[in-house]
């Protein structure tokens, strides 16, 4: 009987510890009421799905004593006002005359609510002290988990691993390594750039995001796919290397820029990858300006003052528009400087710029930001860059700034590992996004050759996709973990968004089951668009409001002008002083 | 050997009450005294664990002396021999003096008495005690709450209730002493509870409890004697004040939802602010899911009580004034209201319930607090401009007590399983578990007290007076 008693569920052991506590309490009901089988079977139930409810507690007589009190109340209405008469009479007692003449029911309910939790609380306690606590559920295995390891923390690193959590969160062991502790929010990094807003506006940090992964900030030199384990670099003596092993892995490495065999141009040019690299890129912009105006000589102010961005997609064009924006907008302050000695220039290989868009609306802000005063060498490509000079296809630029968005490969961190890639160096991955002859192994994003299942095409290294790559990998992990189905990877572009200077944007907006149409949309409309998807797509609510906010005030305040101190690691370019 | 001293301190305090009510109800005094020794005694036994404080014992206190009345009324119905509901209403009826006088003269005495004494006993892992909080939270509170309800209170002309005890003629004096009493209960109000309070539903929840009880300290007790009258506790004379209790549930309910909201700006500028206070959540992080979550179980609990509400005939009159609205309009309007409601349920009364039985509670006086805003004051005030509060106008809005109580349990359960089911994958996270913790309300509070004393009165006062 005890051992019985003692792996009985807990729930079932207080309902029947209710309905016990229930019939001893319901004495003051066979006074004050008429006495009906019926209030007697609710006071049976009412006491086990009470008792059921209520985790027990050693000593709490006066809480179920006036808990199960009040819940004599609306068992009166229930029973009295409602059961009874309806099963008797055929219609509720719902007049006031009805619901008064009821008050000695409601007595007798009230005390029957006392005298159960009174019961129950001692029924409770000497089932304790009898059989011992009721059985406690299993908790989640701690040990033995399956070990998920997201390399990775950008946009698809971090979906995959907050997927990984809602699929299978408590019964697997989730990992996410990255070498920054935050998600760069990209789409906004001119913004930066362009001082529109602060570097911590558009970084989320990894660690409060994702609850139940276990972050590790650090650097990937190694993969050892025979082993399962992830190898980690280390800072020096106080920073050992780490070995990190796995069950699963997701490569979510990104890419990093391809500056195409150009050395003079990889040691010169600023990147646009990094929060860092748009805090230097808007301190060298204010520096130029500071060294321009106690210049006086002509021709080196206008080589100060000229700004080249290498690369005509979605990230120079940008670039392009808030610097324009940003260096315009700082000429009140510098006295001694003239307007026209300010340019800015996009250097593009092919004849347009905005290869993503359509023809009509990447006309749209070339010319846009031509009115503004952006210039454009376009069919023209990059091929050497020395201080103070960058040298085109076709000429050459006298700029003490170059800025290279000109194209991105995989991290190369690929290459050293023992894996089928493209030749351009991204991993190789079945339409399960899955890695060829590496069970175990995924792959998504800028580092990985993902091809769509139904339309067949590669599909193109954007956040949208990215997050949508996450989300199918995640539920194949999972599908993969419970022998279900896994999933081929399918999604259609939700369209493309360009901001190309003040209040001007461009957007095309694919039509929703209609294959193949957009809406197209520029100038302000489009501005607003952009900044309405982007700030509701940012994570975390408090980041929305900083960015609103900062938008507000720009509309009223000059961008700052301050130089921010630049803490970064060496500096890769020696004629920057 | 302390908590020997305690109780017989508290005994002496019961039997004192008990020789008071004795001498108001010109019964013996005696057995005024022996009824009080053994109330206060039981009580002290029963409860000295959970009157940890002057608030919680007096909730606790006024809760016992309305159980016990409701023993003493079935003994005594019990001797009629009768199962005649009528009679047994009368005979409830004249029994209605003694409710008050154990109210007044055991419950709370001895309540405070033992959270008073037996308060300082209790271990220091309760929550701490601002005292500046309290007394500027809760006198700004009641000073906000006097303005806007000093507008109703003026159009009802219940000024008089206290500026006319003062002998002013001035309207300036009359309205500057009742700003002077409002601060004073707002006061007392956060001096008493601020231990029990965690968010605003709970605040509104012993708002309606304390200014029930002041209601009987006021209006019955103390005006009277101010004005040099004999107490009359009778059940005719509540009825005439039947409009000032429902005042002061409005007040009271405006009461704790101001308090709350400055308790919680305090507590947010002063204390969470401090880094070493941090949370891992920003404060409205559970905002927009709680309203989703309020929304559904709101409108759930409009479609479980629409058959009671059908059949009590509120679909097609909203408040006793038919609206000329077809059954299914007035259904679709219900389920709206409901819905909206329930949101406001959503951010009231997050975090309050730790179990389901905590959350049906929470429900049920979640309903009762609606029946008297909504069908009661807010309702009457849209569609006709006037506010009735006399008995009949209750009475005849009785039927739809049970729908608003039954509405509010459904909705308070099915939004704790939502919560829950949030939480739970929230618990895995070690920082997130402790934080919950810390956000629930645990078992120990005077809660259960305040669910039975609110029910308890909210309910039989206006079936015993209409």
């Amino acid at each position: 009987m005890a051992k019985t008693v003692q792996r009985m569920n807990r729930f079932v052991r207080r309902g029947i510890l209710g309905a016990l506590a229930g019939s001893a309490a319901s004495t003051p009901l066979l006074f004050l009421t008429i006495t009906r089988g019926a209030e007697l079977a609710i006071v049976l139930v009412a006491g086990s799905i009470y008792s059921a409810c209520v985790p027990p507690t050693r000593g709490a007589y006066a809480d179920n004593i006036m808990a199960a009190a009040s819940l004599g109340i609306p068992l009166w209405g229930i029973t009295s006002i409602l059961l009874l008469p309806l099963l008797s009479d055929n219609h509720m007692a719902m007049a006031a005359v009805d619901i008064q003449a009821q008050f000695a029911p409601l007595v007798g309910w009230i005390l029957c609510g006392a005298l159960l939790g009174a019961f129950l609380q001692s029924f409770s306690e000497v089932a304790e002290t009898l059989y011992g606590a009721e059985a406690q559920p299993s908790s989640l295995p701690t040990t033995n988990l399956t070990r998920i390891v997201v390399l990775g923390g950008g946009f698809g690193g971090m979906k995959a691993a907050q997927c990984l959590e809602q699929e299978l969160a408590g019964s697997v062991s989730i990992s996410l390594v990255s070498d920054t502790n935050a998600l760069l929010f990209t789409p906004m990094l001119a913004e930066v750039a362009g001082s529109s807003l602060e570097p911590s506006h558009i970084s989320v940090p990894l660690r409060s995001t994702l609850r139940l992964t276990h972050f590790v900030r650090g650097r990937v030199t190694g993969v050892d796919l025979e082993k399962r384990v992830i190898v980690l670099d280390g800072a020096g003596a106080t920073e050992p290397r780490r070995e990190l092993p796995y069950d699963h892995v997701v490569f979510a490495l990104g890419a990093v820029s391809n500056y195409l065999g150009l050395e003079n141009v990889e040691r010169m040019a600023f990147d646009f990858k990094t929060l860092l690299d748009a805090i230097r890129i808007r301190n060298h912009i204010i520096e130029m300006f500071e060294r321009a105006d106690r210049q006086t000589d002509p021709m080196i102010r206008r080589q100060l003052l000229t700004f080249v961005i290498a690369g005509g997609g979605f990230a120079g064009v940008e670039l392009a528009g808030a610097l324009n924006d940003f260096a315009h907008g700082i000429f009140p302050d510098y006295h001694n400087l003239n307007i026209e000695e300010l340019c800015v220039t996009l250097v593009h290989s092919r004849d347009r710029i905005l290869p993503e868009l359509s023809e009509t609306l990447a006309t749209y802000a070339l010319e846009k930001m031509k009115e503004r005063g952006v210039v454009f060498r376009l069919g023209t490509r990059l091929v050497d860059a020395q201080p103070g000079l960058v040298t085109l296809s076709d000429g050459q630029i006298p700029a003490e700034t170059l800025v290279w968005t000109a194209g991105t490969a995989p991290n190369p961190l690929i290459k050293t590992l023992d894996l089928a890639t493209t030749p351009r160096g991204a991993i190789v991955v079945d339409s399960t996004l899955a890695v060829k002859n590496h069970a175990g192994a995924w792959a998504l994003g800028d580092c990985a050759a993902v091809i769509d299942s139904e339309t067949k095409k590669p599909c193109p290294p954007t956040a949208q996709f990215a997050l949508r790559e996450a989300t199918t990998i995640a539920r194949n992990i999972s599908a993969t973990l419970k022998g279900s189905h896994v999933r081929d990877f399918h999604f259609r572009s939700l369209g493309a968004l360009c901001v190309v200077g003040h209040q001007t944007a461009c957007a095309e907006l694919t039509v929703p089951f209609v294959p193949g149409r957009s809406l197209r949309f520029s100038g302000l409309l489009a501005w607003l668009i952009w900044r309405g998807i982007y700030v509701a797509k940012l994570p975390g609510l408090e980041r929305k409001i900083r960015v609103l906010i900062a938008w507000t005030l720009e509309l009223f305040f000059p961008r700052d002008i301050i130089q921010t101190i630049d803490l970064g690691g060496k500096d890769i370019h020696p004629w920057r002083s | 050997m302390a908590k020997l001293i305690v109780a017989s301190q508290v005994v002496l305090v019961g039997i004192a009450g008990g020789l008071l009510q004795a001498s108001v109800l010109h019964s013996p005094l005696l057995s005024g005294a022996l009824l009080g020794a053994g109330f206060s005694l039981v009580f002290s036994l029963v409860f000295s664990k959970r009157a940890s404080s002057a608030g919680a014992g007096l909730i606790w206190g006024l809760s016992a002396a309305l159980l016990f009345w409701f023993l003493l009324l079935a003994t005594s119905m019990l001797k009629l021999g009768t199962h005649d509901s009528a009679t047994m209403l009368d005979h409830a009826r004249g029994r209605f003096q003694q409710l008050a006088a154990y109210l007044v003269c055991m419950g709370t005495p001895v309540g405070l008495a033992l959270g008073v004494l037996g308060g300082s006993l209790q271990d220091e892992s309760r929550p701490r005690f601002h005292r500046s909080r309290a007394i500027v939270a809760g006198g700004l509170a009641g000073i906000a709450s006097g303005l806007i309800f000093g507008h109703w209170m003026w159009q009802g002309g219940f000024f008089p209730l206290i500026a006319g005890l003062s002998g002013f003629h001035s309207q300036a004096m009359q309205v500057a002493l009742q700003f002077c009493v409002a601060f004073l209960i707002g006061a007392t109000f956060g001096l008493l509870f601020q231990r029990d309070i965690r968010g605003y539903g709970s605040c509104m929840g012993w708002g309606l409890g304390y200014t029930i009880c002041c209601w009987f300290g006021g209006p019955l007790t103390l005006f009277p004697l101010a004005q040099r009258m004999p107490l009359n506790w009778s059940m005719d004379a509540a009825a005439n004040l039947f409009g000032a209790l429902v005042g002061f549930i409005l007040y009271g309910l405006i009461l704790g939802l101001v308090y709350a909201t400055f308790d919680r700006a305090w507590v947010r500028l002063f204390i969470e602010s401090d880094p070493i206070n941090r949370e891992p959540d920003g404060p409205g992080f559970r905002l927009f899911r709680s309203l989703e979550w309020g929304g559904l179980a709101g409108l759930a609990g409009g479609i479980v009580s629409s058959p009671f509400m059908f059949a009590a005939h509120v679909l097609t009159s909203v408040a006793g004034v038919d609206t000329h609205l077809s059954i299914l309009t007035g259904l679709v309007v219900h389920l709206l209201v409901s819905t909206l409601i329930g949101m406001s349920y959503g951010v009231l009364f997050r975090d309050e319930a730790s179990n389901l039985a905590m959350a049906g509670a929470w429900g049920w006086v979640f309903g009762l607090i609606w029946w008297y805003a909504g069908p009661l004051t807010l309702l009457p005030l849209i569609l006709t401009g006037e506010i009735d509060w006399r008995v009949s106008a209750a009475s005849a809005l009785l039927p739809s007590l049970l729908g608003h109580l039954i509405y509010g349990a459904c909705t308070g359960c099915l939004f704790y399983v939502f919560e829950r089911t949030y939480t739970h994958k929230q618990m895995l996270d070690p920082r997130m578990s402790a934080r919950e913790l810390r956000r629930r309300r645990p078992i120990g509070t005077p809660a259960p007290a305040l669910w039975f004393f609110a029910m308890g009165m909210g309910v039989v006062i206006p079936l015993l007076l209409a």
